[in-house]
């Protein structure tokens, strides 16, 4: 059951961002009726509106930034928390996994300490500004899962990141 | 979905239970042989003769021994291989001409012939010195299959003959590789030969690493959603995971026992446990000051070296195991990581982040003594792992563009690729082969 809907809030949300510049109604019954096999049936289509006040994702919980072999929170990733922070006790049905992630620099193993390290400093601080433990859990992905796989700062920079998945 | 994948698990584990059978080689002695050992770095330059052979079935055996035996004794980078001179036989009775290597600038003679006995290949092989003093008379004899294993063994022979140590023939090397798309748990021979999949998690595999006794294989992978840790008799094919909350990362075998250390998070700081084979944690070996990850141990098991963030960057420290007491190793740069204690015990390498962006292994004295820059000017060189006899060390690099495996001597020396693989190949893991 969970799945089900999963799936259907999935095929919504690619076709909100795979079909912006297409009209809503061919796309959406096209994807509902073939390809995810929504409990709804094929005629019904998605309600689109509905899952968008759910929270376009890594949009309006945004992704917080690091400096190289750094877990510490800067100004700006404070900033970005305290948004996160209320978006969160907006929503108050919403639990979040935070992904801490590293920069290929530095050698794997530690990456993951690392990672887990990022992960926790946003999450003691979500804690801090008032949200419940258990909406909140962390995984380190290390350098296994780069945003951007540029060999560059620019890139680099990009990748050091605590990346927000709502459930 | 489900019984494809127990299928194929299943015809890995009796792929690599057919890797561990022992070998029905038979070295029989037929002479007494001396050790003699060379001192200093000079290679010994062998004169390596075309393994005679009598009869079709018998020369094509002899080619493949002939490839194995000189492929074998190049992949060490101990040996300057010589062709033998013309006059290596006298032309009247075709007895070998000794007095040709010394002529030729040889220190040794190897060759021999192979025949057929009850339709399986028997290599006899003799090795001289330059003086024409014999050294080794044996016989090698196998199943047709086993040719290369034929060949490997007189390799290995020659080799403990000629430096009085174990060599890396027969050893075995775990890592991991992205070939399918996944990163997946791979072993291959010493020199890259015979690849298998071990694992088909379909999910992020890491750091594999197999016990001292050869009996247990260890590593992380993602399928559980999160780093987990997972422990797999190579016997058996039984599977225990390491169940606790975070991470679980880098594990490393202590010498001559069925425990290993790795970083768990899950009573806050990512701090490093001993753990038994079945899973179950043992002890707690660091508390807090960061992260405390990569251990490798002393030969003996009594000391443990690892990278901890207590005094600021990654640094390599060292614990003893017993009185828990630590002291730090290096000192030079500031991002350094993956210590690997040689099997000699007198060094261990590591993997040092330079203000170049380069990453390079470095070598240094347990006690801290004779830092030695192994790589250089080749991008990133990460994850040394000594031989089992401390002769050579695999590591991965990106010199040439994708992350691939390469082999070392012990002193840097004789740099060269393992394997040719699609994808990416990285963490080798040097093991001995049950």
């Amino acid at each position: 059951m969970r799945h089900t809907l999963a799936g259907v809030i999935g095929a919504a949300i690619i076709i909100l961002a795979g079909g912006c510049s297409s009209k809503k109604a061919a796309s959406t019954s096209d994807a509902a009726g073939s390809g995810y096999g929504s409990g709804k049936g094929g005629g019904s289509g998605v309600d689109v509106e509905n899952l968008d006040q759910r929270g376009g994702r890594g949009t309006v919980i945004g992704d917080v930034f690091f400096d190289f072999d750094s877990s510490a929170l800067s100004p700006e990733a404070q900033e970005q928390l305290k948004q996160n922070a209320a978006w969160m006790q907006k929503n108050s049905y919403t639990s979040v996994t935070i992904e801490g992630h590293c920069d290929e620099r530095g050698t794997d193993e530690y990456n993951i300490a690392l990672g887990e390290r990022r992960a926790e400093a946003a999450q003691n601080y979500l804690i801090n500004l008032g949200v419940s433990n258990n909406r909140l859990s962390t995984v380190s992905y290390g350098e296994e899962k780069p945003f951007d796989t540029g060999n560059n700062e620019e890139a680099w920079a990009k990748n050091r990141r605590d990346h927000f998945v709502t459930k | 979905m489900r019984s494809t994948r127990n299928t194929f698990v299943s015809l890995c584990l009796v792929l690599f239970g057919l890797l561990l059978m022992p070998l029905t080689l038979k070295a029989e002695e037929v002479g007494e042989y001396i050790a003699i050992r060379k001192t200093g770095a000079s290679r010994i330059a062998i004169v390596l003769d075309k393994t005679a052979a009598k009869g079709d079935k018998e020369s094509a055996w002899a080619n493949s021994l002939n490839a194995t035996i000189k492929g074998g004794l190049d992949f060490t980078g101990l040996f300057n291989l010589m062709s033998a001179p013309l006059n290596i036989r006298n032309s009247q009775d075709g007895t070998l001409n000794l007095a040709s290597i010394a002529s030729v600038g040889g220190d040794i003679y190897a060759g021999g012939s192979v025949t057929k006995k009850s339709g399986k290949p028997v290599l006899e092989m003799q090795v001289f010195d330059a003086s024409g003093k014999s050294l080794l008379r044996r016989n090698y004899s196998g199943e047709e299959s086993q040719l290369r294993a034929i060949g490997l063994r007189f390799c290995a022979d020659l080799v403990e003959l000629l430096t009085g140590k174990r060599s890396v023939f027969g050893t075995k090397i775990v890592f991991i590789s992205n070939r399918t798309g996944n990163k997946e748990v791979y072993m291959c021979d010493f020199d890259g030969e015979n690849v298998v999949q071990l694992t088909n998690s379909r999910s992020i595999s890491l750091t594999p690493t197999v016990s001292s006794d050869g009996n247990y294989l260890a590593w992380m992978d993602y399928t559980s959603g999160r780093p987990n840790l997972y422990i797999k008799n190579l016997a058996t094919g039984a599977k225990v995971s390491v169940n606790k909350h975070g991470v679980c990362i880098s594990p490393a075998w202590r010498p001559g026992t069925n425990t290993l250390v790795t970083t768990l998070s899950y009573q806050g700081d990512q701090d490093l446990y001993l753990i038994r084979a079945d899973g179950t944690v043992e002890r707690r070996l660091t508390k807090g000051g960061g992260i405390d990850v990569s251990p490798s141990f002393s030969p003996d098991g009594s000391k443990m070296a690892f990278v901890s963030t207590r005094q600021g960057g990654p640094h390599v420290f060292i614990q003893d195991m017993n009185s828990g007491q630590v002291r730090r190793l290096t000192y030079s740069g500031t991002y350094n990581t993956q210590p690997s204690w040689s099997p000699n015990g007198d060094k261990i390498l590591y993997s040092s982040m330079q203000k170049s962006g380069e990453i390079n292994i470095f070598s240094i004295g347990a006690d801290g003594s004779g830092l030695l820059q192994l790589t250089s000017g080749s991008r990133n060189n990460e994850y040394p792992s000594w031989s089992p006899d401390g002769s050579m060390i695999v590591f991965s690099s990106t010199r040439d563009g994708k992350r691939k495996l390469y082999v070392m001597n012990a002193d840097g020396t004789n740099q060269k690729p393992l394997l040719r693989m699609e994808g990416e190949q990285q963490q080798p893991s040097w093991s001995v082969n049950k």
